[in-house]
C-alpha cells in the first residue's frame, strides 16, 4: 500500500470523518435480550466473527469490491445495490445498511465527491437503495482508494464499530476491545484474501445477528438506530 | 423500525433548504418545553415548522411531541444518537443532516428545522455544519451558579435561554444575580429568561428566532 492509499484509507476510517455509523450496533445492542446474558468479550467476538465472515464477507464485500470495480458506472452500481438489497432478510439490517449509506453518501455529497450527488438523486427517487456497501464502493473508487484497501477498510470499520457500541453499551472496556482486535483483523484479513469473482452473488447467511437484530428493534430502550 | 428509514416517496433531489436551529442544554431543562410552547407561536404566524428529537435511550420526546397534537406527527423525526450526544450535533452531525434533509423533502415550503439535542452537560455545542443558529437552554433549579461555570454551551450559543424562572423563589435562587451574571459571562450576547409552562417570554424567544434565521417574516 503506498502512502496516499494507506492516508486515504486512515482518513475514511477515523471516527473524524463524519458518516454517522456510530449510531448503529448492527444488532449487537440485542445480543443480551438474545443470550438471556449480559454478553462477555467472547460473546462480543463471537458475533462479531459471524458477521464478518457470513454476512459481511460473503454478502456487502462482494457488492462493495464489485461497485468499487463498476468506475462510477451508475447503472451497473445501483443493479449492484439492490441485489444486496434484496438478499438481507434481516428487516433492521437492510434498513440500517440504507440509512448508513444515506448518511456516507450525505458527507461526500457535501465534499463534492465524484458520482455522489448522481447517486443520491437516485437514492431519493427510489431508483437505488443506497446501501452502505454500495455506496463505499462507489465513492471510495471515486475517491482513489484501491480496492483491496476499500474491502480492508470496511470490515475494519465493521468490526471497530462493533466494539465502540458494546463499549458505549458497558459490555467491555476500550481496553478489553483492544484486546479482542487482533483476532477480529485477522478473520477480516483472512476474508478479504478470498477473491471475489465477477458474477459472485451476495450470499449472506448469519441467522444469529439477523435474530439479534430483531431483538434490537423490539427493545424498550435503545441506544443505537439497529 | 426506525422512523428514518429512507421513504418510499420520490422526494426532489435539490430540495429547497428551511432553515436549522439547535435547541441544547442539560437533561430536564424545558428543551421539549420550549419547543412545545413555540409552535403554537410559529403556527399562529403561518411559518411552516418540523422537529427532530435527539432522545437518549427512547423516542420520548418525539412521541411527547407527536401526541401533543400541536404538530403533524409526521413532521417530528427521531434520531438515535448511539449513546453520544454531543457527537450527534457536533463530531458527527450526519444522521442529523440526513434527517433534516429528509424533512426538507418531505414538505415543500418548510421553512423551520428545529433539532432538539439529546439532555447533556454544560460542555455540549452544535456544529454550524448542522444548524444555522442555536440555542441553549438552562434552568433555575439546576442552580443559580451555572452561569458562572462558563460552559462551552452556555458561552457559545446564540441564544441563552434561561427557564423556569417560576421556581426562583422555590430554589432559593437570586434570578436578577443569576441573569446578571449569565449576561456577564456572555460579554452582552442575547439572553432570555422563560417560564415554559406558563408561557412567559415565548413570543420573544420566537421573536429572536424569526430575526435570526427567518428574517422575511
Ligand atoms: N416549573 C416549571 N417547570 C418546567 C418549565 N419548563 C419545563 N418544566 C418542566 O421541567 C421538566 C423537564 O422539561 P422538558 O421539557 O422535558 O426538559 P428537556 O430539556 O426537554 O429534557 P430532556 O430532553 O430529557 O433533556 C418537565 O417536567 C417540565 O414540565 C418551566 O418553565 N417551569
Ligand atoms: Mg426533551
Amino acid at each position: 500500500m503506498d502512502a496516499s492509499a494507506l492516508l486515504l484509507a486512515l482518513r475514511f476510517g477515523d471516527t473524524a470523518f463524519p458518516s454517522g455509523g456510530f449510531a448503529f450496533s448492527q444488532g449487537l445492542e440485542g445480543l443480551g435480550a438474545v443470550s438471556g446474558a449480559r454478553p462477555d468479550t467472547d460473546a462480543i467476538a463471537g458475533f462479531l466473527t459471524e458477521q464478518v465472515r457470513h454476512r459481511w464477507g460473503s454478502a456487502e464485500r462482494v457488492t462493495l469490491v464489485q461497485c468499487h470495480r463498476g468506475d462510477g458506472d451508475l447503472d451497473a452500481i445501483a443493479a449492484l445495490d439492490h441485489d444486496l438489497d434484496l438478499s438481507s432478510f434481516s428487516e433492521p439490517l437492510r434498513l440500517g445498511a440504507r440509512r448508513n449509506g444515506a448518511a456516507l453518501l450525505a458527507t461526500h455529497l457535501r465534499l463534492g465527491t465524484p458520482g455522489a450527488a448522481a447517486y443520491r438523486a437516485r437514492v431519493a427517487d427510489g431508483a437505488a437503495p443506497g446501501t452502505l456497501a454500495a455506496v463505499q464502493g462507489l465513492l471510495w473508487r471515486a475517491s482513489g482508494l484501491d480496492e483491496a484497501s476499500a474491502a480492508l477498510l470496511a470490515g475494519y470499520q465493521l468490526v471497530t464499530g462493533g466494539l465502540t457500541a458494546a463499549t458505549r453499551l458497558g459490555l467491555i472496556g476500550a481496553l478489553g476491545a483492544q484486546q479482542a482486535m487482533p483476532a477480529l483483523l485477522a478473520t477480516v484479513a483472512a476474508v478479504c484474501a478470498e477473491p471475489v469473482a465477477s458474477d459472485a452473488e451476495p450470499v449472506g447467511f448469519s441467522p444469529f445477528s439477523d435474530i439479534a437484530a430483531a431483538r434490537q428493534a423490539r427493545l424498550p430502550l435503545r441506544l443505537f438506530s439497529n | 423500525m426506525n422512523d428514518l428509514s429512507p421513504s418510499r416517496q420520490p422526494v426532489p433531489p435539490h430540495p429547497a433548504n428551511a432553515a436549522r436551529i439547535g435547541i441544547g442544554g442539560p437533561v430536564g431543562s424545558g428543551k421539549t418545553a420550549l419547543i412545545e410552547a413555540l409552535l403554537p407561536v410559529f403556527q399562529r404566524r403561518g411559518i411552516s415548522v418540523a422537529v427532530v428529537t435527539n432522545d437518549l435511550v427512547t423516542a420520548e420526546d418525539a412521541e411527547r411531541l407527536r401526541r401533543s397534537g400541536i404538530i403533524d406527527p409526521a413532521r417530528v423525526l427521531a434520531v438515535e444518537a448511539g449513546a453520544c450526544p454531543h457527537t450527534v450535533i457536533r463530531e458527527d452531525p450526519t444522521l442529523n443532516i440526513l434527517a433534516a434533509d429528509e424533512l426538507d423533502a418531505r414538505f415543500p415550503g418548510l421553512e423551520l428545522v428545529i433539532i432538539e439535542s439529546g439532555g447533556d452537560n454544560l460542555a455540549s455545542t452544535f456544529s454550524l455544519d448542522l444548524v444555522d443558529w442555536w440555542i441553549f437552554v438552562i434552568d433555575v433549579a439546576g442552580g443559580g451558579d451555572i452561569p458562572r461555570k462558563r460552559g462551552p454551551g452556555v458561552l457559545q450559543c446564540d441564544l441563552l435561554v434561561v427557564n423556569k424562572v417560576d421556581l426562583a423563589p422555590h430554589v432559593g435562587v437570586d434570578l436578577d444575580a443569576m441573569l446578571e451574571e449569565a449576561r456577564a459571562v456572555r460579554g452582552g450576547s442575547p439572553l432570555l429568561a422563560t417560564a415554559c409552562r406558563a408561557g412567559i417570554n415565548i413570543e420573544a424567544v420566537a421573536d429572536a428566532i424569526c430575526a435570526a434565521v427567518l428574517i422575511r417574516r
